[in-house]
């Protein structure tokens, strides 16, 4: 394999001022023939100055690092302007990409003219060529860029940096602001662009863009390299914290989940963190991670392409089931025992702030999973570890401290609580048994954790199971669930008996909370739909085996097993309708 | 595409002829709105106006038709304008449309050399210094064509004549063209005309290029900015393309409008900077009516040169869809 | 030099304020040149060695002791004549400023408070009167009015209000679109509790800033005017004086010129740039709040 055409090192672009900002604090990048990079970030992460900064359009900013294009390298505005448009070309989205007083036709002959010195007949048959080929026409040529709508401009511009046939294209935004039909032609053409050889660097928050053009993705966050990887894995399998809270946040994912944020917001720009970047927002910091900037490793049991620059090594397994077997004695005779398998070697990996559906009909082994999960039953055989370490070894105090860190919510609340009871006395149960705090602390804890189900703890605390109703006593019970602050919370069927509206309002509680707490989520039910909603990854089981496993969208876009498929079915045509448009971005 | 008679030109054209048709009104109304009788002061030798010559007064009050009723001294006047008669000047005893014939070109000559001139010089000087915005040439450049603007015509006019006319002789200190002079040939003529021209156009100039130079300096530094800025040096495009083509361009609309305002101040100007180099334009023809008086010719030049003010405004505002595709519907 | 790019923190440079405007010492030199000619004005009749019309001396005398500038054409003392000229300009400056943001404010306020029919009159009437070439209606108008100095102030008003009705009207605009009166609106308060409580105390500053610049413009026309023969030829002015040198046939064949038609010329000058400076400096006072506002 010959050498990339694009050869980024430790690219680290500082802005004067009074406070000066780093917008890139060391990148690495390799872009080659015929492939494209799809740079993924929020606004603020980089990405523009990356674009600008790959075609020498810095300004005073301080530039660092090395820029290799063919193998040379690009030091000062000399060599830029030796390359620009030649070798290296940019499409901008913005409405004032192109200059509002000049004709299409001269902006996109203009550097035709002054780099190649076209006479101005080739120049413009190259212009309607070109317009051709992106799919306007040569009536464009002689139009100002206000005579054009916002696609056809973008078309324009598609044009414009094709013209010298540069053999790199950058492409900022390409996709923003655009209806679908115009999304659709312009991925396709950049699709033919790539196919032609041309290599492709595309920046931009469009995760169904990326997942249609691009072969490699890189998540930048803060001007730093979070994760990179092969796109399908890094889209579908986000390893790193930020780029798993990033790609979940991102409402064009395809998929039918509710949104969750990245917890925390977006630090100062002016800070350059010694340590990870990311460490104030990330779920699972460590002091390591303070200390010094994480290394690029592959994630944790990969050996791939794909690397996060994690002290970590990405998002850490919460929990992780090995090979679990269990069997209920279903008959005590005197040929000996029969016995029925409800797990029948299952692997099971809930990872930190993740949360994981887990899917089934009626009888397929999901509750018994779930209460290995929380160690309520023990496996006939196979590995449970939690954050590490064997619970099944585990005995006394040990035991009790690892109870602390998974809890459970039952299906029916008003079975799981006790009659008996106050309110007030339930969710602080947990906090007696385990003896946090002292006893005053525990009676603000009940208040603070009552406010966070959103029930007014003056109202309940004294109440009784039966005044309240099934959705409350399911809100209590989650408020019983978080008094330990859990790394990982099983719910089994934690919407079953409630009305569609409280289902609703437990749901969003549920996300809300798991989000903030940054805890991971292992939400059993047999309805698919539900778990879509929550869920970033799906795992179907039937028989007592896992079937079927993947991320959320794909479960719901490309639905392999037919036991999926029926779930799907069943759990409402009203999903299929309402996105349905979602489905197939492309 | 709307009806002929709806297109945006013709509604212009309307406003311009409406605007017209208000500047001849008031010229016709004003001496007869203004308290008491507008001709008292001239037979009162306590006031500043006082007119010594009887026969002149005559004169005027038979302009004014004063005796007559209101509504057909209107339509008297209105005929007389369009048959170009703007009345008899009682200082020339001359009909006023000759005069002026005779001095309005000398003004035109200067406003148009001035006009053109800092046109030239304000778009060169605003787009050098928008793109060095915050350097020293910017700086300079904001100091002294600040100053050319705030210091009024007249003066910047007689510092010049004393300084260039005077103390060092190199231009002459008064008139269009030497007196009795015969040339040797038409270019001697120009020459003559020229070197007589020349002070006049750099003072009505330094105050004409102040107010666009502003404009176009800051209108140039808003597009650095804009996204296509960042293209056309993505492009690789050479700095002059840069700089006029696409920075440049976007500032032509503002300052053609400047220029269309400008038309008003460079009238303006020109009387003064006349008067200074006694320039036998329309400037001094004002003075000297003013000192003499001499109503019908005041009001001719006025109508004559907010004439011509309006039709370049008009020229202007037409202009405008052809110079800038963003002002077109 | 590598080209120019806007970038971070260069784009925030290019939109500050010019360097000049952020000097506090320029609005002090101009305040501190007006302070001295108001000074002259208000002492001239104590401080001038003369009356302004009295014959003291020879024609043409060089300046001297007796005569700190000289004589004139006809021997009056021209130092006597520069400080009583003094008088005139401010005065008119002041009338004419105050009048012609008075003008402005009642159409351009009147305008963008009203709008519909009444704004789209007022601004068609402002669009022509600002139009018309303001000299020779000027000299059209002073010479047929006389050349007091009040009439001069009226007249210099009545010509120079569109440009500060427009800025007003805007003003009033962008202002009436603001959240906070909006919420006015939403508890009912009337359209003239909005006028007296939120419009105008927001524009009142904008007012001033403008009246300065207009007080400048006014120094330079009447000077002008006087210099074109418009104004009353008892009352000494520095542009009457100007006119006289110039007037005056054999002027530069002596060196007369020198202590006759500079001396004036140069009062002009630092007058209107003193108020300029004032103008430049106040406007950057206002200017923040405003930037203020439109947050």
């Amino acid at each position: 394999m010959s050498s990339p055409r694009l050869r980024v090192e430790d690219l680290r672009v500082t802005y004067p001022g009074n406070r000066p900002v780093t917008a890139l604090a060391g990148v690495d990048l390799t872009l080659d023939a015929g492939s494209c990079l799809c740079v993924l970030g929020e606004s603020g992460s980089g990405k523009s100055t990356l674009a600008h900064g790959l075609i020498g359009l810095l300004g005073d900013a301080e530039v660092a690092g090395r820029i290799r294009l063919e193998g040379e390298d690009l030091a000062d505005q000399g060599d830029w302007q030796r390359v620009r448009w030649r070798q290296i070309s940019i499409v901008l989205s913005s409405g004032t990409a192109l200059n509002p007083v000049l004709r299409i036709g001269d902006q996109i002959a203009e550097p035709l003219k002054v780099h190649g010195g076209a006479s101005s007949g080739a120049a413009n048959a190259r212009v309607d060529a070109l317009l051709d080929q992106v799919g306007l026409g040569p009536w464009a040529a002689g139009r100002f860029p206000r005579e054009l709508s916002t696609g056809q401009r973008r078309l324009a511009m598609i044009a414009v940096a094709l013209v010298c046939d540069a053999p790199v294209v950058l492409l900022d935004e390409p996709t923003s602001g655009l209806d679908p039909q115009t999304r659709r032609e312009l991925l396709r053409l950049l699709g033919a662009l790539r196919d032609e050889g041309r290599s492709l660097l595309m920046l931009t928050h469009d995760l169904a863009a990326a997942r249609a053009l691009a072969d490699e993705v890189l998540v930048l966050y803060r001007g730093w390299v979070a994760e990179r990887g092969p796109a399908a894995a890094v889209l579908d399998d986000p390893r790193h914290p930020y780029s798993f809270g990033l790609l979940n946040a991102n409402p064009s994912l395809g998929s039918v989940k509710e949104l969750r944020g990245i917890r925390g917001d977006p630090p100062d720009p002016s800070q350059v963190a010694v340590g990870c970047p990311f460490v104030e927002r990330c779920t699972q910091a460590i002091p390591a991670c303070v200390k010094q900037r994480p290394p690029e490793i592959p994630p944790d049991g990969e050996d791939g392409p794909r690397h996060v620059a994690c002290v970590r090594a990405g998002l850490v397994p919460v929990l992780e089931l090995r090979a679990i077997t269990k069997s209920y004695l279903l008959r005590q005779g005197p040929l000996g025992h029969q016995h029925v398998a409800a797990v029948a070697g299952v692997d099971l990996t809930v990872r930190e702030s993740e949360v994981v559906g887990l899917v089934g009909r009626n009888g397929a082994g999901k509750s018994t999973l779930a209460q290995i999960c929380a160690r309520l039953l023990e496996p006939d055989a196979g590995e449970v570890r939690l954050e590490g370490t064997d619970v099944l070894a585990l005995t006394g105090r040990d035991l009790r401290r690892a109870r602390a860190r998974v809890q459970m919510l039952f299906p029916d609340p008003l079975e799981a609580l006790s009659a008996r009871f106050t309110v007030g006395r339930l969710v602080r149960e947990p906090l007696d048994v385990q003896e946090v705090g002292d006893p005053e602390w525990r009676d603000e804890e009940v208040t603070r954790l009552l406010g966070q189900v959103r029930l007014p703890a003056s109202a309940v605390l004294d109440r009784r199971t039966h005044e309240l109703s099934t959705g409350q006593l399911q809100r209590v019970a989650l408020a019983r669930a978080l008094a330990l602050a859990p790394k990982l919370l099983v719910a089994d069927e934690p919407v079953e008996h409630l009305d569609p509206s409280e289902r609703a309002k437990v749901l969003q509680l549920l996300k809300t909370i798991q989000v903030e707490r940054g805890m991971a989520m292992l939400l059993v039910s047999h309805d698919l739909g539900v778990v879509l909603r929550v869920a970033d990854r799906v795992v179907v089981v039937d028989g007592g085996r896992v079937v079927e496993e993947g991320p959320s969208a794909q479960i719901l876009r490309h639905p392999a097993h037919p036991v999926t498929r029926q779930l799907l079915e069943a759990s409402g045509a009203e999903i299929a309708d309402r996105f349905s448009g979602l489905l197939d971005p492309v | 595409m709307s009806r002929p008679y709806r297109s945006p030109h013709l509604r212009t054209v309307g406003l311009y002829a409406l605007t017209l048709w208000a500047v001849i009104t008031l010229v016709f109304v004003l001496p007869r709105l203004l308290p008491g009788d507008p001709l008292a002061s001239l037979s009162d030798p306590s006031s500043g106006n006082f007119l010594y010559d009887p026969t002149a007064r005559a004169k005027i009050a038979a302009y004014y038709g004063l005796n007559k009723p209101l509504v057909n001294q209107y339509f008297a006047y209105l005929a007389g304008l369009a048959h170009a008669q703007l009345g008899w000047s009682i200082s020339q005893n001359t009909p006023v449309t000759t005069i002026i014939a005779r001095r309005l070109p000398w003004t035109l000559l200067l406003m148009v050399t001035a006009l053109a001139l800092s046109s030239v010089i304000s778009f060169l000087t605003g787009v050098t210094a928008a793109w060095h915005r915050g350097d020293r040439i910017d700086r300079a450049l904001i100091v002294a064509l600040s100053a050319a603007r705030t210091i009024p015509d007249y003066a910047v006019a007689s510092l010049l004549l004393v300084a260039l006319a005077v103390v060092v002789p190199v231009f002459p200190l008064a008139g269009a063209k030497t007196a009795f002079a015969s040339y040797s040939s038409p270019f001697a003529a120009i020459g003559d005309v020229g070197r007589h021209m020349v002070l006049p156009v750099v003072a009505l100039t330094a105050g004409l290029a102040g107010n666009k130079f502003l404009t176009v300096r800051n209108t140039v530094i808003s597009t650095l900015g804009e996204d296509y800025m960042l293209l056309a040096r993505a492009k690789g495009l050479p700095r002059r393309l840069l700089k006029y083509r696409h920075s440049g361009r976007n500032a032509l609309l503002p300052f053609v409008t400047a220029v269309g305002i400008q038309t008003g101040f460079a009238v303006g100007g020109a009387l003064f900077v006349e008067t200074v180099f006694s320039y036998p334009g329309m400037g001094t023809l004002m003075n000297a009516a003013v000192t003499a008086r001499d109503y019908p010719l005041l009001q001719g030049s006025f109508l004559v040169l907010a004439t011509v003010v309006l039709v370049v405004n008009l020229v202007v505002e037409l202009a405008y869809g052809r110079l800038d595709p963003r002002v077109r519907v | 030099m590598t080209l120019p790019a806007v970038t971070g923190d260069a784009a925030v440079r290019a939109r500050a304020v010019p360097f000049w405007r952020r000097r506090p010492g320029m609005g002090l030199v101009g305040g501190v040149v007006v302070g001295a000619f108001a000074v002259l004005a208000a002492l001239g009749g104590t401080l001038a060695p003369y009356r302004p019309s009295a014959i003291t001396g020879a024609t043409l005398q060089a300046p001297g002791t007796g005569h700190l500038l000289g004589t004139n054409g006809i021997g009056q003392d021209v130092a006597t004549q520069l400080i009583l000229g003094t008088r005139v300009s401010l005065v008119v400056a002041v009338l004419a400023g105050v009048g012609t943001v008075a003008l402005g404010g009642i159409v351009g306020i009147g305008a963008g408070w009203s709008r519909g029919w009444v704004d789209a009159v007022l601004m068609r009437f402002t669009d022509v009167v600002l139009v018309l070439p303001k000299l020779p209606l000027l000299l059209l108008v002073g010479a047929l009015t006389g050349g007091s100095v009040v009439a001069l102030a009226g007249l210099i008003a009545a010509t120079f209000w569109p440009m500060t009705a427009r800025i007003l009207r805007s003003q009033v605009l962008t202002l009436r679109s603001r959240t906070h009166i909006r919420a006015a609106t939403g508890f009912g308060a009337g359209s003239w509790y909005q006028l007296r409580h939120h419009i105008l105390p927001d524009l009142g500053l904008l007012l001033i800033a403008d009246l300065i610049p207009a007080a400048g413009r006014a120094v330079a026309l009447q000077a002008g005017l006087a210099f074109l023969g418009v104004g009353n030829p008892a009352q000494p002015s520095w542009g009457a004086m100007m006119r006289d040198a110039l007037n005056y046939p054999y002027l530069f064949e002596t060196s007369a010129w020198l202590w006759w038609l500079v001396p004036p010329v140069l009062c002009i000058m630092a007058l209107v740039i003193g108020v300029t400076l004032l103008g430049t400096a106040a406007e950057t006072r206002v200017s923040p709040r405003l930037a203020r506002h439109q947050r």
